[in-house]
């Protein structure tokens, strides 16, 4: 080991710093595979809707090269200067959420969540925009408290800070799935400062009980309501009663999955996203497992579990509280997004509107996932090989 | 606490600062602890992902794959063809197939339509231009919003679909509508020529007449529109357009269709009721049209006519009363006697029109000379049985043509018996009798069966066979053997379609006379077409001859079995002109409901109503002088035009228009033949008319264009049989035979285009000697232009 060190020692002038090159390959691998699925995916469309095939390949392709941009400089900067900047970062996520609400706002499929920028028509979704706010802001803020994280008032100050880009994000946008991530990056963040286990897990058990009651009651009054987040419970226990409209997606998602066999029909073969309308979304895997087969599938998640594997390693080595909070944010945020999404495709859950990253389309949300893969490698350039013995 | 507090305040800052270094790194240490925790807690629930996804693809994965495939059916539509048209012979439609419009109704659409007065807007539309209960519309889309497929209304023309769809441009609030397209059959003409053309219902499925024999060359094959993924990626949608049906063109002729049906039914209504109370004027009915020189069938009906828009209505023919009272096995009995065709599905016993056959069989087997004399007494024993004479007075001598003239059945059974039952046998063969003549109308009745054996026929048999009891025959075998005894003895195979086009209207194959056989000689033919002239000349068919004509023919009047009842057939089987027999027309009574049923006047009087109508419409002459009395007759009937009314010359159009008649067919038919006529230019060389467009010779009886290395004479050939020669009339071999009146009245008005007949054919063949009258000359070129001019070239 020593000598392996010595002579690395030799080659490299940094021979203390360590750099994450199995992270930088895993999301680089990440980029190319999602570019090639989602044109497989949109052509469909994009030709029927914009007689161009490559439509959303271009967008996306636009967007990841910005956002590389942004994770070498996020690489280059010192993560350490977030800490400084972070209530600013705050304050301009909650705002560019408020923005919504002013004539920059932009509707699309119904629903108001996007902001115009300039007249490029390029657009920018702010929820994408909070997530890595409140990474930042959090970072910055546990590690404030320090050992003072315990306390109740610690914890009720961190669910208040919170709760109001939550509250944001649920009523301007109406974007239950990017709030309910939201509050699930800042729950995983305070739940490994707290050295605490006992209150998470009781607090856990609290709303494992509180959605049973709620599925319950749903069942109990069977009937539709008004609401969609109803029709969509009840649509997840039944999904073929609702195979016309509420659980169409869902449905049509399972259909391409068992389809798909195990090594699928190949790339560029699906004939459901035909079927699906926008597959190039949030339903994206289901057409990787038509076409790629549950093989291929398998491999997306593996994919993601050796990326939250490389963030454990940079977070249990970071030189310091903040590094190491910063990156526990993007990997509760990671985590969180992948399992929801697979969850949803796979009607393990009700739908929501979770997106998977880099595969997914969606441009702010590849830009700021790679600007939280820059914070990543940062943290762990600067992580000492000592510390990492 | 008190312990805590204690400690405290002796630590040093070192202490302190060790201390809170420690507090840090149990921080970081239970951080580090948590963050291997969750990523177990994240690796495990993407392994349990992970185990979904296999669960759903080996549990699910053939349920579903199914699923996948079924969908890509919603891609692809039908396309209908379009049944193809049955036309007369001038192109008039007699059926066709009209594009109609099924209202479907999309709940589904205005459910999630963003519009919030979709729904009002779109009933609102929907009560305006349709006639729906726009009530209980709005109830189907409140109870079923999922609905995405309602039939609303059926088979809607599109002049009521076309304001709806103007509505729903300008209104985008008008959603969830739209439109199936589908073929409807149409019979513009309703109850004419029914039983000939039959009906198609919603199948594209014919039923009786053309309709069902042709199904096969009328419909087409589906189209079909589906989409499919390109190796682009791209949906591409392709089209494979429907073959429409072929369109068939037919010799039957709306004019003189409408002529025979008007005195059919004219007949039946006179009779209706008369003697059997409640009951319709005959109990069958049956005329056949035809042109016996080729076969082709120019009209033919049967009684009653129903309306083939609606077969199954029985309301023109029972009180409602009497329909709501019969079980479902007597309603389809009696739709399908409506339905069947008498003139080829019915048999019955031809009666004395057959002893044309026997007497022609005679001739030509050479059992018979022409010379002999029988001697009728009224009545003839034969092996026991006495057979009566219908003149139980007797005729006294009788010779051949008297046979005939008279109808003697006496003198048939001994003509019967020189001739032999084999001999009468085979030639009956030879008239297609017990076989099918093959007509193209579906539904012709077998025969076979009906004949006798001629082994096991006795002599009693034998002598009833001579006047045609005994044996059953359909009209239309009748018909056509009829037609090969006067055209020179040549079987032609009876039919109704002469061209079949495709959907473009090419066409795609003529369908030419047919000859099947050669039943007797040309010279039997003319012998005995100079007898059946004598039948209507001074014969028992008197009362068929149609003012200014010269007409040959045979009655017939058939006891029914059993015997002894009182009920009859009767019949007539007539030809005109003459000595050129360009049309055939038999007409058959089945029980006319009267007292005393067994008069062939009955008959007679149908067929000379319909030639006198229909001959001048054919282009056929008068070649007679009208007596006032028949004058004035026509005159009624407005049948005069100017080329055979001298007085009329000046105010031809004039008196055409005023004159009212309540048959509205002439009125269409005589203008419109007299403007065609005044409408076209005459080449003064050729005597063609000359049309307007193109400058081409036209033929002026038909207006087909003229083809100049043909000589188009088929309409005189015949004429070499011209009757008009006086010769011996022992000489049955001479073709030239017998004494016809038509040769006397060569000075006379009628008689000038009969001579400019004579003089046409003489351009085809000058060595055939023909009379020719100058006089007759003129007057064919001043009033009968097509014939008369053609004199003069």
């Amino acid at each position: 080991m020593s000598q392996n060190r010595s002579r690395g020692r030799r080659r490299k002038k940094q021979p203390e710093n360590f750099f994450d090159y199995t992270l930088l390959f895993v999301v680089l691998f990440l980029l190319v595979f999602g570019l090639i699925v989602l044109y497989s995916v949109s052509a469909y469309e994009a030709n029927i809707k914009f007689q161009d095939g490559a439509y959303y390949l271009k967008k996306q392709l636009i967007a990841t090269g910005f956002g590389l941009a942004i994770m070498v400089g996020a690489f280059l900067v010192d993560y350490h200067i977030w800490e400084r900047l972070a209530v600013p970062a705050y304050v301009v996520s909650i705002l560019s959420v408020l923005l919504i609400l002013s004539p920059l706002g932009r509707e699309y499929n119904g629903a108001r969540r996007w902001l115009e920028v300039g007249s490029s028509g390029m657009s920018v979704q702010p929820a994408e925009i909070v997530k890595m706010g409140i990474i930042i802001f959090l970072a910055a803020l546990i590690t404030a408290l320090g050992p003072g994280i315990a306390r109740w008032k610690s914890i009720g100050l961190i669910a208040a800070v919170t709760l109001f880009p939550f509250a944001l994000i649920l009523f301007i946008t109406r974007n239950l799935s990017s709030a309910l991530i939201i509050g699930g990056i800042a729950f995983v963040m305070l739940f490994m400062a707290d050295p605490n286990y006992k209150k998470y897990f009781v607090l856990l058990l609290v709303a494992a009980a509180v959605i049973v009651l709620l599925l319950l009651y749903v069942k109990g009054v069977g009937q539709k309501t008004g609401d969609f987040r109803f029709n969509r419970v009840l649509a997840w226990m039944n999904p073929e009663e609702y195979a016309d409209d509420t659980s169409f997606q869902t449905l049509q998602g399972l259909y391409a999955i068992g389809s798909g066999d195990f090594f699928g029909k190949g790339l560029g073969e699906s004939i459901q996203k035909m079927q699906l309308p926008e597959a190039q979304n949030d339903m994206v895997f289901s057409i990787i497992c038509e076409e790629l087969g549950v093989f291929g599938g398998l491999c997306v998640i593996a994919l993601f579990g050796v990326l939250i594997y490389r963030c454990l390693l940079v977070a249990n080595n970071a030189p310091d509280t903040f590094g190491a909070l910063l990156v526990v944010g993007v990997m509760g945020h990671f985590s969180l997004q992948v399992i929801l999404n697979i969850a949803v495709v796979t009607n393990t859950i009700p739908n929501t509107g979770v997106t998977l990253p880099f595969i997914s389309y969606g441009g702010t949300s590849v830009v700021f996932l790679l600007a939280e893969i820059g914070l990543v490698l940062n943290v762990s350039l600067r992580t000492t090989v000592r510390e990492q013995v | 606490m008190s312990n805590r507090r204690r400690r405290k305040r002796p630590l040093t800052k070192e202490e302190r600062r060790q201390k809170e270094k420690h507090v840090k790194r149990q921080l970081f240490k239970s951080m580090q602890q948590k963050e291997v925790l969750f990523f177990w807690l994240v690796m495990v629930a993407l392994i349990g992902l992970s185990a979904r996804v296999i669960y759903l693809s080996r549990e699910k994965g053939t349920e579903y794959s199914k699923q996948v495939l079924a969908q890509q059916r919603y891609d692809s539509r039908t396309l209908p063809y379009k049944r193809g048209e049955i036309l007369d012979a001038n192109g008039t439609k007699l059926a066709y197939s009209e594009k109609v419009y099924n209202l479907i109704l999309d709940a589904n659409a205005i459910t999630e339509s963003r519009k919030e007065d979709a729904l009002t807007e779109t009933m609102g539309a929907l009560g305006r231009c349709f006639d729906v209960d726009v009530a209980e519309l709005t109830r189907y889309v409140n109870d079923n919003p999922n609905s995405q497929y309602y039939v609303v209304d059926k088979r809607l023309p599109y002049d009521q679909v076309a304001p709806f769809l103007e509505e729903k441009e300008e209104n985008a609030s008008i959603t969830g509508v739209w439109f199936e397209e589908e073929y409807k059959r149409q019979y513009p003409g309703s109850t004419l020529a029914s039983s000939v053309v039959g009906f198609t219902g919603t199948d594209n499925n014919g039923t009786y007449g053309l309709e069902e024999f042709y199904n096969a060359t009328l419909n087409g094959s589906n189209g079909r529109e589906y989409g499919y993924l390109s190796e682009e990626s791209t949906l591409e949608r392709t089209t494979i357009p429907a073959q429409d049906g072929n369109t068939l063109v037919t010799s039957i002729d709306v004019n003189l269709q409408s002529i025979i049906e008007k005195y059919m039914n004219q007949f039946a209504e006179s009779h209706r009721g008369e003697y059997r109370e409640g009951e319709d004027g005959v109990k069958n009915m049956g005329v056949i049209m035809m042109n016996p020189k080729t076969g082709e069938i120019m009209a033919m009906s049967d009684y009653p006519n129903f309306d083939l828009n609606n077969p199954k209505d029985l309301t023109p023919f029972l009180t409602e009363s009497v329909i709501s009272g019969m079980n479902d096995k007597e309603t389809y009995d009696y739709l399908n006697k409506l339905w069947r065709n008498f003139c080829i599905s019915d048999t019955y016993e031809p009666g004395s029109v057959a002893k044309a056959l026997t007497i022609s069989a005679g001739l030509d087997s050479g059992k018979l000379t022409g010379s002999e004399t029988f001697f009728c007494g009224g009545k003839l024993t034969v092996s026991g049985h006495e057979i009566k004479c219908h003149n139980h007075s007797g005729h006294g001598m009788v010779d051949l043509s008297g046979a005939l003239e008279k109808s003697c059945n006496v003198a048939l059974m001994q003509i019967g018996e020189r001739e032999g039952k084999d001999t009468l046998m085979e030639y009956l063969y030879n008239f297609n009798i017990g076989l099918k003549t093959n007509i193209d109308l579906s539904g012709e009745a077998r025969t076979n069966t009906l004949v006798y054996d001629p082994e096991k026929m006795v002599a009693s048999d034998l002598a009833i066979s001579t006047f045609g009891q005994g044996y059953n025959v359909t009209m239309i075998q009748m018909a056509s053997a009829f037609c090969s005894i006067i055209n020179g003895g040549k079987y032609y195979e009876p039919h109704v379609v002469t061209e079949i086009r495709d959907s473009m209207g090419t066409t795609i194959k003529k369908i030419e006379p047919r000859i099947l056989k050669q039943t007797i000689s040309a010279t039997t033919s003319d012998t005995m077409r100079e007898y059946l002239t004598n039948v209507c000349e001074k014969g028992t068919g008197t009362t068929a001859v149609p003012a200014g004509y010269v007409i040959g023919g045979k009655t017939g009047t058939a006891e029914k079995q059993p015997r002894g009842t009182g009920n009859y057939v009767m019949s007539f089987m007539g030809f005109a002109p003459a000595d050129d027999p360009q049309v055939v027309v038999y007409c058959v009574i089945d029980e006319p409901n009267v007292a005393d049923q067994p008069h062939s006047t009955f008959a007679q009087e149908v067929v000379r109503q319909i030639l006198t109508e229909s001959l001048p419409y054919l282009h056929i002459y008068r070649t007679r002088e009208l007596t006032e009395e028949e004058q004035s007759e026509l005159e009624e009937l407005n049948l005069l035009n100017a080329s055979e009314n001298e007085a009329a010359v000046d105010s031809e159009e004039g008196s055409d228009q005023t004159e009212e008649t309540d048959d509205t067919l002439e009125e269409n038919d005589n203008p419109e033949q007299q403007e065609e006529e005044n409408a076209f230019a005459i080449d003064p060389d050729t005597g063609y008319a000359i049309d307007p467009d193109s400058g081409d010779l036209l033929r002026t009886d038909d207006f087909s264009p003229v083809d100049p290395t043909s000589s188009n004479l088929d309409g005189l050939i015949g004429v070499e049989n011209d009757p008009s020669q006086t010769t011996d009339n022992t000489t049955g071999a001479n073709p030239l035979a017998a004494t016809s009146p038509v040769g006397d009245q060569n000075d006379s008005s009628g008689g000038q285009e009969k001579q400019g007949v004579g003089a046409g054919f003489a351009i085809g063949d000058d060595s055939i000697s023909i009379e020719y009258n100058p006089d007759s000359l003129r007057g064919g070129n001043s009033e009968s232009s097509d014939f008369g001019a053609g004199a003069g070239f």
